[in-house]
């Protein structure tokens, strides 16, 4: 009797604990626009070119009004049941992380290994990222505040919410007051679109884009053939029977690359235990060593893009 | 005389309490219902955005100017849930709680009986005193009656999301 209990516990534990996609991370950050403006911008030159980018740590200690934009904003998705990613946290959590790392060193005196591509990636990370801006408009001694709100899907870069508006025109009302209003007058419209966003989620599944592509050492390209079929069109059969309901498009398929773009992959896989694309992606990597005995090395590009490399690691 | 006059001032002093106390008629309330039901009400946000509720000015129809007051408390629910806030201005509108209200029609019957839930959601402004205009004659036989109303907007969300009439941001993950 105990032990069938205790299966049964079990089994509800694990239908609880792994009968849910992922959970998106949500990040407000000041959109480029609005750094630009208030000149949180950081340059640095690539090459030649002068490139700017957005100072996110400087614009939060010098501009309280945006602080608490970002804080009621948070307030209201926690209200909701959708609690956010902290930037200003995240950032101090990167700057530790990298003091820490610099000063680690093994018994034998040997620093952390570290690529620069992986310094790269070391960036603060979420699914969703929610730019926020906000202008003051001055008309003799009338004020309005214009503000933006875009939601970008991280794994798309689409626009998958938004809201804009100027509010109205006063005399006396401050610029905090504004802003507290532009936010409770928008977030509701913004979270319906954002609701609905995850319903296509649960419905299509999650758009990646995928590129697979060969070595240049000759061992395998896409038009070989394997039991009389291209490799190229066995890839394409094996994304038919793993992507949401066959969902994807070729953009291209050539002898030594093929490009998969709108590609509906699940949330989670047949066991129920959530799945993202790395995951998702490692087993078509596994299918064609098993099957075909390819080498292939996997290699991640933010959130919503992976490369395979067929013919070796 | 002393003890007719005592009487007379008892009377004068009760008649009023008598009189708000009464029930308003049962006829004029079911037509009222059916007219809520019908979706013949208007709404109308009067102020700019507050924190968690949502301020309108709602215009119900009865040939009871009481009647119409009475049901504006439900007609301010009902129009928030259903039918949604129209832009005021600058000031966005809100978009209807529930699309499709045949689809949880026994828990809304219930929900919009008289003396039922929707009254936790809803304060009439200035314990509904109608502003001087706001009651027009549309009819012989009927009056539009305009009363300003403050919906408990977050409050009301979460209880529909509580008995999952509405679905949670992001319910499933």
């Amino acid at each position: 009797m105990k032990k069938i209990l205790l299966t049964l516990a079990l089994a509800v534990l694990a239908s609880t604990a792994f009968g849910q996609a992922k959970k998106p991370i949500i990040m407000i950050v000041p959109s480029d626009n609005f750094c630009f403006q208030h000149g949180y911008m950081n340059e640095f030159d690539n090459m030649g070119t002068t490139e700017r980018i957005p100072d996110y740590d400087r614009a939060l200690l010098e501009d309280s009004n945006l602080n608490l934009a970002i804080i009621k904003l948070g307030e209201m998705m926690t209200e909701r049941g959708f609690p956010l990613k902290d930037l200003a946290a995240s950032l101090r959590t990167l700057k530790t992380q990298s003091a820490q790392d610099a000063v680690r060193t093994s018994e034998d005196g040997y620093a952390l290994a570290e690529s620069p591509l992986d310094k790269l990636k070391k960036t603060a990370n979420a699914d969703i990222w929610m730019q926020l801006g906000y202008t003051i408009n001055k008309t003799g001694p009338k004020q309005s505040l214009t503000f933006t709100l875009q939601g970008l899907d991280a794994y798309t870069n689409k626009q998958i919410a938004a809201a804009s508006g100027t509010g109205p025109q006063t005399f006396t009302v401050e610029v905090p007051v504004l802003l507290e209003e532009a936010v409770i007058s928008y977030i509701d419209g913004f979270n319906n679109q954002l609701q609905m966003h995850f319903d296509d989620l649960f419905t299509n599944g999650r758009e990646v884009a995928m590129e697979l592509r060969a070595w240049d050492n000759g061992e395998v390209n896409f038009f070989d053939e394997y039991n009389g079929e291209e490799l190229g069109f066995l890839i394409e059969y094996w994304m038919d029977d793993n992507t949401v309901n066959g969902r994807y498009s070729t953009v291209a398929s050539e002898r030594n690359y093929i490009i998969f773009e709108q590609v509906r992959i699940p949330l989670e896989n047949e066991r129920g235990t959530p799945i993202d694309l790395r995951r998702w992606a490692n087993n078509l990597r596994t299918y064609l060593n098993r099957e075909y005995g390819i080498s292939a090395r996997l290699e991640t590009i933010g959130l919503g893009k992976v490369i395979i490399i067929v013919g070796g690691k | 005389m002393r003890a007719k006059q005592i009487l007379l001032l008892t009377a004068l002093v009760l008649l009023p309490v008598l009189v708000s106390g009464q029930q308003l008629p049962k006829r004029h309330v079911k037509k009222a219902n059916a007219q809520t039901a019908a979706w013949r009400y208007e709404v109308e946000p009067t102020d700019i955005a507050t924190q968690g509720s949502v301020t309108v000015k709602v215009y119900s129809f009865s040939k009871k100017p009481q009647v119409a007051q009475e049901q504006a408390r439900k007609n301010a629910v009902h129009g928030v849930i259903f039918k949604g806030v129209p832009a005021h201005g600058r000031v966005p509108g809100k978009k209807a709680l529930v699309t499709d209200p045949t689809v949880h029609e026994v828990f809304f019957d219930t929900f919009f009986a008289d003396g039922g839930d929707y009254g936790r959601f809803v304060t009439l402004t200035n314990s509904g005193a109608i502003a001087a205009g706001d009651v027009m004659r549309t009819s012989n036989k009927e009056y539009k009656v305009g009363v300003s109303a403050t919906v408990a907007y977050d409050q009301l969300r979460s209880y529909l999301e509580s008995h999952g009439v509405v679905r949670k941001l992001g319910a499933g993950f």
